[in-house]
């Protein structure tokens, strides 16, 4: 089992590896010289080239972009789906995404005044804070809805998130209607999804943010197992329940938040990554958390890459390819379920 | 090992446990029999801490059992609760191991995956491995939790605690004295087990002492010799019975109707 997971480390880590090699060259730009050049020219002379500008300032920080939102996503969706014991709770579909989405959309709007007073860096902290507790509040929201006893009925948390993003719908198209065009641009990218607004100061922030979230997460493998035998069980065993899930309810809505801030809504990938090791490795949360993560950050690099390739010069937006992936995954988890059902 | 003093539960105001006090040695294996209803589990339930409970005292081992650290308490005391979850999407060795997790941080060690083998050989499950849990019928599932609640209280700490609600359910009758072997083989070690049963008459055969529960309240902590006679089981079962000497044993048998 041990070398089985290392054997599958391994090779997501490779995968990952070609992909971001791939993804440097590819793009609406052709580098006229080979990217270890374009660095080092770059820090030789101190000054951009349109090559280096190109790599160095957009496509790096986006493919760096694609591999931390991947990864956060599908973490988030790996551990919100162990809190809730059901494959089909993550972060878009029970509101969180949406939730975030429309605090960060009302910062745009009505704080833009101070908004343009703060640096670069304090924007994006005080935009990714907005979303953050958009999130958190969604994410309680849902939570109590759909809990009771310790057990959640997955019906009425799937459609308290069906009910919060018919909320952020109808918000977001208010906004829409009242928004000045520079907001309105920022706006209709939100509810697309897009990496390409990435930039270093984000990359940075979304960084810190994964790393002290995943950190914490990657440690609550056992007791996400030990929850599928049931909360006093998991409790004889010796975890704190509660403070656990308040851990894990924080953690995702602050990754969850950051990443919604930057990059808009990207559905579906915390639902798909999950799905697709669970054939593998049952539920086994020790060896989910560390994979959806690596997965996860495979899985957004190519979708992003595609995204930027495939319609040159212009481009796809992300949530319509990770849609089509993860459609058909929903559809084939509620199949599953009737079955169960019968 | 346990002393229990004036321990009362309730909900609103019905008193689902009443001034219960209670005393338990090292080394008993204790039954706790009564009719539906008299409060067993919630008994239990009370001295795993899962519910909120008043009590003048409650020591576990000589130490308030609230002073007892949450990470420290599983080595010490472990439950096998009446109903376990149907849906564990995970391998069968997989869920014995959770048994261990008090003891490694992320990577079981070597010796936890021997104990897993061990108390999976010991119960029977070991041919289980490449079955679904899901598709295991109720007996299997009941012996897989057993080994995992004897797996985890697998270490070298003296005077250890084991709390069974109803575990022969869904056993066959082998199976059910099989397992009263494994917990007696326990309580021989100088460890406690305290156990909700519903079959008298193996209650009876085990049991070092009994308590019969009737009501909320504990109707008499004893030997069985002692607590089961005919007036007092047909009273408080309110069916009549006979009861007479095991041929080999001489514990009392109870015989209904």
């Amino acid at each position: 089992m041990k070398k089985k997971v290392a054997v599958y480390k391994v090779s997501f880590f490779i995968v990952l590896l070609v992909a971001l090699v791939t993804a440097l060259y590819l793009g609406a730009y052709d580098f006229n010289h080979s990217v270890f050049e374009i660095v080092s020219t770059y820090f030789n002379t101190n000054t951009h080239t349109a090559d280096s500008f190109v790599l160095i300032e957009l496509r790096i920080p986006r493919i760096l972009m694609a591999i931390l939102t991947g990864a956060a996503l599908a973490i988030s969706g790996t551990s919100l789906q162990g809190l809730f014991k059901n494959p089909l709770a993550s972060p878009d579909l029970i509101g969180i995404t949406s939730g975030a989405v429309l605090f960060a959309a009302l910062t745009i709007v009505f704080g833009s005044a101070v908004m343009h007073l703060l640096p670069a860096f304090f924007r994006y902290v005080l935009l990714s804070i907005m979303a953050f507790i958009g999130a958190l509040l969604t994410m309680w929201f849902v939570y109590k809805m759909a809990t009771s006893n310790g057990k959640t009925h997955i019906l009425i948390l799937l459609l308290s998130g069906v009910a919060i993003t018919a909320l952020t719908g109808a918000v977001t198209g208010f906004l829409t209607y009242i928004s000045t065009e520079e907001e309105l641009r920022n706006i209709t990218f939100w509810s697309l999804g897009s990496l390409a607004g990435s930039n270093w100061w984000k990359v940075c922030l979304v960084f810190i943010v994964v790393l002290i979230g995943s950190i914490r997460l990657l440690s609550k493998g056992k007791i996400l197992n030990a929850l599928m035998l049931g909360e006093k069980e998991a409790a004889h065993l010796g975890f704190d329940i509660e403070k656990t899930k308040r851990e894990i309810i924080i953690i995702v809505s602050l990754m969850v938040g950051c990443v919604v801030a930057f990059n808009g809504t990207i559905g579906f990938v915390g639902l798909v990554v999950p799905y697709i090791l669970r054939f593998v490795f049952n539920s086994n949360y020790n060896i989910l958390l560390p994979l959806s993560m690596l997965l996860g950050a495979v899985v957004m690099l190519i979708a992003d890459t595609i995204s930027r390739t495939i319609v040159v010069p212009a481009e796809l937006p992300i949530g319509i390819l990770t849609a089509i992936m993860g459609a058909p995954v929903f559809i084939s988890i509620l199949i599953n379920y009737k079955r169960k059902l019968k | 090992m346990i002393k229990i003093h004036d321990l009362s539960f309730q909900v609103k105001d019905r008193f689902l446990l009443k001034y219960i006090n209670l005393e338990i040695n090292k080394g008993e294996l204790i039954a706790i029999v009564g009719p539906n209803g008299a409060g067993k589990s919630t008994f239990l339930s009370c001295v795993a801490n899962e519910i909120q409970y008043k009590t003048k005292h409650f020591l576990f081992k000589d130490k308030d059992v609230k002073s007892y650290k949450r990470s420290e308490i599983p080595l010490h005391r472990a439950k096998f609760s009446q109903h376990q979850s149907n849906e564990i999407n995970l391998k069968n060795e997989e869920i014995v191991l959770m048994g261990r997790y008090p003891y490694f941080k992320t990577e079981a060690d070597l010796s936890d995956l021997e104990i897993v083998e061990k108390w999976m050989a010991k119960t029977e499950t070991s041919h289980l491995t490449d079955r679904e849990y899901e598709q295991l019928s109720g007996g299997e599932k009941q012996r897989l939790h057993l080994a995992r609640v004897f797996a985890q209280l697998e270490n070298n700490i003296e005077n250890k605690l084991l709390l069974l609600d109803e575990p022969l359910n869904n056993l066959d009758v082998a199976h059910q004295f099989k397992t009263l072997h494994l917990i007696k083989e326990f309580t021989n070690q100088n460890n406690s087990a305290l156990v909700v049963l519903h079959d008298l008459n193996i209650a009876s055969q085990f049991a070092d002492r009994l308590i019969l529960m009737n009501k909320s309240s504990i109707e008499m902590f004893d030997e069985p010799k002692k607590v089961l006679t005919q007036e007092r089981i047909s009273r408080v079962y309110q069916y009549p019975c006979i009861i007479t000497p095991h041929p080999e044993n001489q514990q009392p048998i109870i015989l209904f109707g």
